[in-house]
């Protein structure tokens, strides 16, 4: 997208090809009044819907109705794979060498060191937790970007001169064209009765 | 960031009171005495005095590892300007303040010393009689006898009751004189000396383990052991503060929707970081680096705990200290839960006391070197086994806790539950996990 001159700040004459209902987008000026209009936004039953502030509000989840994530629960298994990995990684590397069905033969790396059996399991326990570490950090990231649908090269949302103060001193909800409850006229006149101190169309 | 709750929360006499714990204090006082009187009563009559005198430093050791996780607790709150954990400060400072009394804990092995017994629990006391059981050993330490000998052993012992009686003297006393004018300035006050005190606190309790555990077995070292003391403090004195602070509301009916799941999550996740994974972590380290070394005069610290019964007692600290609990605590809703957390917390402090018991019980044998392999010196020792059940060692013990918990709750008997002026409570109540 070109840079848009300020009288085209609002993009509705601007561009050649037709262009398409993002979002509706409603300000808000304190904490307080965004959690109370996040309440009745997620009570009207609209699914594809957002907030947008400075910084975290308590009790903001809640209100839009966002359930606990079960990032943590694969993360746990995650964690349990890369303790699994290491110490699988470390036997077969370490083993004397063993048969697949009479078929295959597997040849490790027996070392000698300082008189230790080839398998010791407290010689394991660093890369083992290691491991464990490395696989729990990454699928932590790898799953809440995944889980999010981020990243995202670009979001219509930054067309708007207006929702540059979310990161500073605004609270914003945005309500997707997508959703199924979503009709401009009648949503734009809901979010104003929520409180919100303009509401603005955000074209893609 | 917070916002205020809609909720009013009830800062009144009736919620934060302490005066209603007056009469358990007395009983528990009492009550510890008696416990502590009837064990000693018990170890002294079973006539083995080596056995009695350790189980006194079990029982000493547990006392201050409350008292000392407890001052680690009240120390980093300040150090870092935390704000979540004002509203649970309060009955972590009334365990620290124990230490301008916990000298005491300390006066039977002060005893030892002056009528020439301190042998009995030190072998490096009497060079003479070591050399006849073991000379070789007996040279080595009289090389340490520049740090190991009886008068700075004592005078060190002087510094670190002062120290930690200084530290617990100056945090209660601001946090309590703040509930009166609550002036900003004292916060101030102790954030800018909490810095020093987690100096002076590190290094004392470093070397306090090394005198009255690691000394124990004086031909014997670990740089890692003082780390190893403060994690058995973490998990004593966490768990306690946690317990003390669930009594509080449930017994006494005081600091209702002030302590919220929100305060004993954070609580069990501390649990869970210092006394779980933190515990293992090191606990782990000392022994990989001495295994894989593989020198004799590292490994006869282990080899002790890993014949008879106290093999089952090593395997019972892998599992019970560090394997089931990191499963049981790793959810969210174990921490959040009363019962759980409970729970939770009841078994950290067993093990805790395991824990200790485990580092001071067991003596290096003199026929150590008599042996070829770990197998003949196993087998020769088959029968060597923990006691924990012993009443002498029980009685004490629990008397023990008894009294350092009886001591908090005098201290707060006379003052309010809460750090009620502190600048950050309002932080505090509107805390809320992520």
């Amino acid at each position: 997208m070109t840079t848009l001159s300020p009288t085209h700040a609002h993009g509705t004459t601007a561009a050649a090809a037709p262009r398409r209902l993002a979002c509706l987008l409603a300000e808000f000026e304190n904490p307080a009044q965004i959690v109370a209009a996040a309440e009745q936004v997620r009570d009207a039953g609209y699914r594809h819907w957002d907030c947008h502030t400075p910084f975290p509000v308590h009790g903001l989840d809640k209100a839009m109705g966002i359930g606990r994530t079960i990032l943590p629960v694969l993360v746990f298994f995650a964690g349990a794979a890369g303790c699994t990995t290491g110490l699988v990684l470390q036997l077969f590397t370490n083993s004397y060498g063993f048969t697949i069905w009479a078929l295959v033969k597997v040849t490790g790396y027996p070392f000698l060191i300082s008189g230790k059996p080839a398998l010791s399991i407290p010689a394991f326990i660093p890369v083992m937790f290691e491991l464990t570490i490395l696989f729990s950090a990454l699928s932590t990231v790898g799953l809440m970007l995944l889980m999010n649908g981020l990243p995202w090269l670009s979001n219509p949302l930054f067309s708007s001169e207006r929702f540059r103060r979310a990161s500073d001193d605004r609270f914003f909800i945005s309500i997707d064209a997508r959703d199924p409850r979503f009709y401009r006229s009648k949503t734009e006149h809901f979010l104003k009765s929520l409180g919100a101190t303009a509401v603005e169309a955000v074209e893609d | 960031m917070a916002h205020d709750h809609h909720h009013a929360h009830d800062l009144s006499d009736a919620n934060l009171g302490g005066s209603v714990l007056a009469p358990a204090a007395r009983n528990l006082i009492g009550a510890g005495l008696a416990a502590v009187a009837v064990g000693a009563w018990l170890g002294y009559r079973s006539g083995d005095a080596a056995h009695f005198a350790r189980h006194w430093l079990v029982a000493m050791m547990f006392g201050l590892a409350i008292c000392l996780g407890a001052t680690f607790f009240v120390v980093v709150q300040h150090l870092t300007r935390a704000g979540w954990s004002v509203a649970v400060r309060r009955p972590a400072e009334a365990l620290m303040q124990n230490l301008r009394w916990a000298w005491v804990l300390f006066l039977p092995v002060a005893w030892m010393g002056w009528n020439g017994s301190l042998d009995t629990l030190f072998p490096w006391a009497n060079l003479d009689e070591l050399a006849k059981v073991a000379p070789a050993e007996a040279q080595l330490v009289a090389n340490k006898s520049g740090y190991l000998n009886q008068r700075f052993f004592f005078v060190r012992a002087a510094i670190y009751f002062v120290a930690w009686a200084g530290i617990a003297a100056f945090f209660w006393r601001a946090s309590v004189r703040q509930d009166r004018t609550g002036d900003p300035a004292i916060s101030a006050a102790c954030r800018k000396w909490s810095g020093p005190a987690m100096i002076v606190f590190g290094l004392s309790i470093t070397f306090a383990s090394f005198d009255w555990m690691m000394s124990l077995s004086p031909a014997w070292f670990s740089t890692m052991f003082g780390v190893y003391f403060f994690a058995a403090c973490a998990t004593c004195g966490i768990s306690v503060i946690t317990l003390l602070t669930l009594r509080l509301q449930d017994q006494f009916g005081r600091l209702r929707g002030i302590v919220s799941p929100e305060h004993f999550q954070d609580l069990g996740k501390m649990l869970f970081a210092f006394g779980i994974v933190f515990w293992a972590y090191i606990a782990f380290s000392q022994f990989m680096l001495i295994w894989y070394g593989n020198l004799p005069e590292e490994t006869a610290w282990y080899l002790p705990r890993q014949v008879g019964g106290w093999l089952w007692l090593s395997w019972a600290l892998l599992l019970g200290h560090f394997a089931i609990p990191f499963v049981f605590l790793i959810s969210r809703w174990t921490k959040r839960i009363r019962a759980t957390l409970t729970f939770g917390c009841a078994w950290m402090l067993l093990f805790g006391l395991i824990d200790i018991y485990y580092l001071v019980m067991p003596h290096i044998p003199h026929d150590l070197g008599e042996f070829a392999t770990y197998g003949e010196f196993a087998a020769k020792h088959a029968g060597d086994a923990p006691h924990l059940l012993d009443p002498s060692f029980l009685a004490m013990t629990l008397g023990v806790l008894m009294l350092v918990l009886g001591g908090a709750l005098r201290a707060l008997s006379g003052q309010s539950l809460l750090a009620a002026r502190d600048p950050s409570l309002r932080e505090s109540l509107a805390f809320e996990n992520m």
